[in-house]
């Protein structure tokens, strides 16, 4: 490969590739604000000009093409001098109002003016005044003073969201970010502009003022809202899940994720309607119950049933190992009723990141067993098989079956024993005669597969009572490394909840004594030696971006 | 001495009148020559842009791809919104059809079958000029499919006027092109230059209309005798511009290379009551301003000036008394790039109203010699580090100016003023003196 000198380094670098880009690779960062690898070059900023050899004037390392043998100087003092003076003029209009701004403690702006700022300013003049505080779309407030027009967010709506919703209004320092005539900033993508923002000019309506950035832990996850499995940084403060954002992984999402899987995917783990502890049914209503005496009631009442009068619902929603657990469980009833419900929204796709299937993990929970077994039923025969009486007893987790539909809900009250497993109450706990508290995505181990076929792991982010933050290795924010009086983390509510496969391997201990699991990684192991696609993996395999599980062509996803 | 660009023949303008004295002969010759001949000869003419840069024209065309599947395009820049130029404005009125003959050659030359003719929207008058003379030149077959029949020859070409919104910054070559494509008018990183990455992304020439208005007699007089007009280095006339303090200002066709003192004081007639001149901003107000004593020997012509330690430009001679306020001067020049400055790229988007500001402070009396040395300071943090060159038009009359006249500004600044802290902020951070009360 083709050598230029960057600071004295030798740097190699592809043909095409700009000194910024090279550079990056090689390790060595040179500022940027307006630069995005995955959005086009509108090289506005200017806070990556370089000095390069033989040029007659500074050059944007961002737009300049990396030459062999060119000599780059990224610290000289002209590099510096103008590094400054782009700091300087940015800063001069700026509000400085960093201690109400979102932004800081992730700013750009503020990061470059610690490291690379004068520390004064030789602006003595009025400030100019932009618009603050415009609902640009549903779920963005734009403040023009903050801005530094870097046309990051309009380069990413037309260029990565394909909506040419946004544009630049008036000239020279009057510049604003606006929508076009009659346009709303509505697009599904709209809240990636605020993590690309270099500055807190965008902020997110569902998460403004409610958090200062370093308060908070953040943990990998995926995102549940769909079958692309978005890979997220879940963002949480006193055990309690502030916002998602999306972390960067070129074979899922780009570095994006759409407004639905942001917004929607997460107040459920918060909500006051969190089933925290276990439930029996006695006298018609629901009680709390010790776990213990709900295992045992279940294990006997399950004996009372013939096989074929049993059946178990899967979930999509749930992860490998609990869906793995339930097949496992099932078989060693003899079970072969079991399956698990489709949530397709027909045409709600697009050809960037949005999928029709509603849920991570169908092709998962399908390849670990949630199938029907031989002649067993579908879930929709399942579903008949009730109405008509031939199941008498149903084991679900994790899905709301009562909610699909009206129909569903009337054929559950026939059945004679309904166990449900569940995060949160819904129309199915309510009829259900055993109810086992469920931790949900957000705090618990776990894997889900794609509908490309690539297993990504989920970890904790929250705690729950079976949850261990310091030894369960969770994430801590800045404030909770140290110990200090604002670690709150105990305040926060801990639900009293259960993986479904730790609920499952109690139950089956119980029953008889086929399975016992204490961790996640206990199951995942005994995935990968009995199932063909998994064969050889574990968690550290699989990694923080997931890894593309061997899937013969026959089974791919339709 | 012969005028190339506006000939002195009363109703040229009338496309008869531009028949019966030669019209349409040089493009007639040029197609009895082969492309790269006629590109050889506008090199050799030694022509150079009249767009402000001087950039040789023939080399400029030789830039352009020979073999390319794609389109090629000639925009021609009649956007002329730099303070002190009216000179294109000349052409459009007296001579469009040696204008449309000029772009046609052009296209010929360079290989492109669409000229864009921009125009700034505030020409009103010229824009209908102009399109009468374009449709009058289709109608005769001297644009367009018939051209084919008339000039029994298998090129053709078509001319469109576009007109502007409004904007200085449209005429800087690379935001022209996004003006023409509708977009805004904001100028392009560069590289790619236009020749390799122009309109539509497709090869493109640009020149100025006088430049363009050169190349006919280029054609029909020969190369040879363009080359020995004026100065050497850069040869021809040029439509001289003269304003301010002059007792005839008015568009001068003139040869380069010419002595600034005589145009000043014979072709203008010198100053009104004989007053001294105080400075002169040789090229339009982008220039870098010269001391009104110190213009003895100065020529008009690129070399001369950039010796001088100022620039072509345009053309536009701006003369000023020795009873002019150069401090309201250089306001008003700073206010028109900060208007006029697009906002694309931080220094002058920034840089340009921080100038106006300090300047409009030193005004209302509240300003120090500390602020001369600011005001030269960001102007040369603007300087050679933005997108376009509006930045450098922005920073050279205040860097220049305060430099050259700084006894003049020492007298607008005191030493020691007290600044009402405006902006509380910024300033307790740079100054030892008590903290300001930020509660008040
Ligand atoms: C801010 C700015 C404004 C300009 N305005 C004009 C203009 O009005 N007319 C013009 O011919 N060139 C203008 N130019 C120069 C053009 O970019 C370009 O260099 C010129 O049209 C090339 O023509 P020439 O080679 O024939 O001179 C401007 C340049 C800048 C940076
Ligand atoms: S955007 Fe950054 S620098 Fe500006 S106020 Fe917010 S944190 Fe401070
Ligand atoms: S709002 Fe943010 S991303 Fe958009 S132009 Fe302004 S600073 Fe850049
Ligand atoms: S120098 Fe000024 S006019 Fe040119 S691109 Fe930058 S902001 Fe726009
Ligand atoms: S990062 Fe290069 S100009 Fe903005």
């Amino acid at each position: 490969m083709p050598i230029f000198i960057v600071d004295g380094h030798q740097v190699e670098f592809k043909p095409g590739q700009t000194i910024i880009e090279a550079s990056r690779n090689a390790g060595i960062s040179i500022p940027h604000f307006c630069w995005h690898p995955k959005l086009s070059i509108s090289g506005n900023c200017r806070i990556c000009l370089v000095e390069v050899e033989k040029m007659p004037k500074l050059v944007i390392a961002c737009s300049t093409y990396a030459s062999e043998g060119m000599v780059v100087h990224t610290k000289s003092e002209k590099t510096i001098d103008a590094r400054n003076a782009v700091m300087e003029f940015i800063l001069i209009n700026h509000p400085l109002d960093c201690p109400i701004c979102d932004e800081a403690g992730e700013c750009k702006l503020q990061e470059y003016a610690y490291s690379h700022g004068k520390g004064e300013s030789r602006f003595e003049e009025i400030k100019n005044r932009k618009e603050k505080r415009v609902q640009l779309g549903p779920h963005i407030k734009f403040d023009g003073e903050r801005c530094i027009s870097c046309s990051r967010c309009i380069r990413f709506s037309d260029e990565i969201a394909h909506a040419n919703q946004l544009t630049f209004r008036n000239r020279g320092d009057k510049v604003t970010v606006t929508t076009f005539p009659g346009e709303l900033f509505d697009n599904p993508y709209t809240l990636n502009t605020v993590d690309i923002c270099p500055v807190g000019a965008l902020t997110n309506n569902d998460f403004r003022f409610k958090s200062r950035v370093w308060e908070m832990s953040s943990t990998d996850s995926i995102c549940i809202g769909c079958s692309r499995g978005c890979n997220t940084e879940m963002w949480v403060r006193n055990n309690e899940i502030l916002r998602l954002t999306p972390r960067k992984n070129d074979e899922v999402n780009s570095a994006w994720m759409c407004d639905n899987g942001r917004l929607n995917t997460f107040k459920f783990v918060n909500a006051e309607n969190r089933i925290d502890g276990t439930y029996l049914r006695f006298n018609g209503f629901l009680k709390k119950a010790e776990l213990s005496s709900a295992i045992n009631f279940t294990a006997k009442k399950i004996k009372e049933f013939k096989s074929n009068e049993i059946a178990f619902i899967g979930s999509a929603y749930a992860t490998c190992e609990d869906n793995f657990v339930l097949a496992k469980f099932a078989k060693s009833l003899g079970v072969q009723n079991i399956d698990f419900p489709k949530h397709i929204a027909l045409g709600d796709c697009d050809d960037i990141l949005i999928m029709e299937d509603k849920t991570p993990n169908s092709f998962g929970a399908e390849l670990v067993g949630v199938k029907p077994i031989n002649n067993g039923n579908s879930f929709e025969s399942i579903i008949t098989n009730i109405e008509s009486g031939k199941i008498k007893a149903l084991y679900i987790i994790d899905e709301d079956i009562a909610s699909i539909s009206d129909k569903y809900e009337k054929n559950l009250t026939k059945l004679d024993l309904l166990v449900v497993h569940s995060s949160n109450e819904n129309k199915t706990t309510a009829l259900a005669d055993v109810v086992f508290p469920s931790s949900t995505y957000a705090e618990k181990n776990g894997t889900f597969v794609n509908f490309n076929g690539r297993i990504q792991r989920i970890k904790p982010a929250v705690t729950t009572e079976e949850m261990d933050r310091a030894l369960d290795g969770m994430n801590m924010s800045r404030w909770d490394k140290f110990g200090t009086k604002f670690d709150r983390w105990m305040q926060g509510r801990r639900v009293d909840a259960k993986s479904s496969w730790n609920i499952l391997s109690m139950l089956s201990l119980h029953l008889n004594g086929k399975m016992k699991y204490d961790m996640a990684e206990e199951v995942f192991a005994d995935i990968a030696s009995s199932i063909e696609e998994f064969k050889g993996l574990d968690y550290d395999m699989v990694g923080s971006k997931g890894i593309n599980l061997k899937i013969k062509e026959s089974i791919k996803v339709k | 001495m012969e005028r190339i660009v506006l000939p002195d023949i009363p109703n040229l303008n009338q496309i008869d009148v531009y028949l019966t004295n030669g019209g349409f002969e040089s493009f007639k010759k040029a197609l009895s020559q082969s492309p790269d001949d006629i590109i050889d000869q506008v090199k050799k003419s030694g022509l150079r842009g009249r767009g402000g840069a001087a950039f040789s024209a023939g080399l400029k065309w030789s830039f352009m791809p020979k073999t390319t599947d794609k389109p090629k395009y000639l925009c021609i820049n009649g956007d002329e919104s730099e303070p002190g130029s009216f000179k294109d404005r000349q052409v459009f009125e007296d001579n469009p059809f040696q204008l449309i003959e000029g772009a046609i050659i052009t296209c010929y030359a360079i290989g492109a079958k669409v000229a864009y003719l921009y125009i700034r929207g505030e020409y009103h008058k010229w824009i209908k000029l102009m399109q009468k003379a374009i449709e009058v030149a289709y109608d005769r077959g001297f644009l367009g499919e018939s051209m084919k029949k008339t000039f029994g020859n298998d090129f053709s070409c078509d001319l469109y006027i576009h007109k502007g919104a409004g904007a200085y910054i449209c005429g800087e070559e690379s935001s022209l092109m996004n003006s023409i494509e509708g977009y805004r008018g904001y100028p392009r990183v560069k590289p790619p230059f236009p020749a390799q990455k122009g309109l539509w992304g497709c090869p493109t020439t640009i020149n100025n209309v006088e430049t363009i208005t050169n190349v006919p007699k280029i054609i029909s007089n020969g190369w040879e005798w363009y080359s020995k007009i004026g100065a050497q280095k850069h040869p021809g006339t040029l439509l001289y511009g003269i304003s301010g303090h002059v007792n005839k200002p008015g568009v001068y066709e003139l040869p380069t290379g010419i002595l600034l003192t005589d145009l000043i004081f014979n072709t203008a007639s010198g100053i009104p009551n004989n007053k001294k001149v105080k400075c002169v901003i040789p090229g339009g107000s982008s220039m870098p301003p010269l001391r009104g004593d110190q213009l003895e020997g100065i020529r008009m012509d690129a070399e001369s000036l950039k010796e001088a330690g100022s620039a072509i430009g345009i053309g536009g001679v701006m003369v000023m008394d020795e009873d002019t306020n150069l401090l309201k001067v250089l306001i008003r020049i700073t206010h028109f790039y900060h208007h006029e400055s697009c906002g694309q790229c931080t220094p002058c988007r920034e840089g340009t109203g921080w100038m106006e500001k300090t300047l409009h402070r030193i005004l209302e009396g509240n300003g120090t010699s500390k602020d001369l040395d600011l005001l030269i300071s960001v102007a040369e943090n603007i300087e050679g580090n933005t997108v376009c060159a509006l930045g450098d038009a922005a920073a050279w009359p205040v860097k220049f100016m305060i430099q050259r006249f700084r006894d003049e500004f020492e007298q607008y600044v005191k030493n020691e003023v007290t600044i009402p802290v405006p902006n509380k902020v910024h300033s307790m951070r740079n100054t030892s003196a008590p903290l300001a009360n930020l509660h008040k």
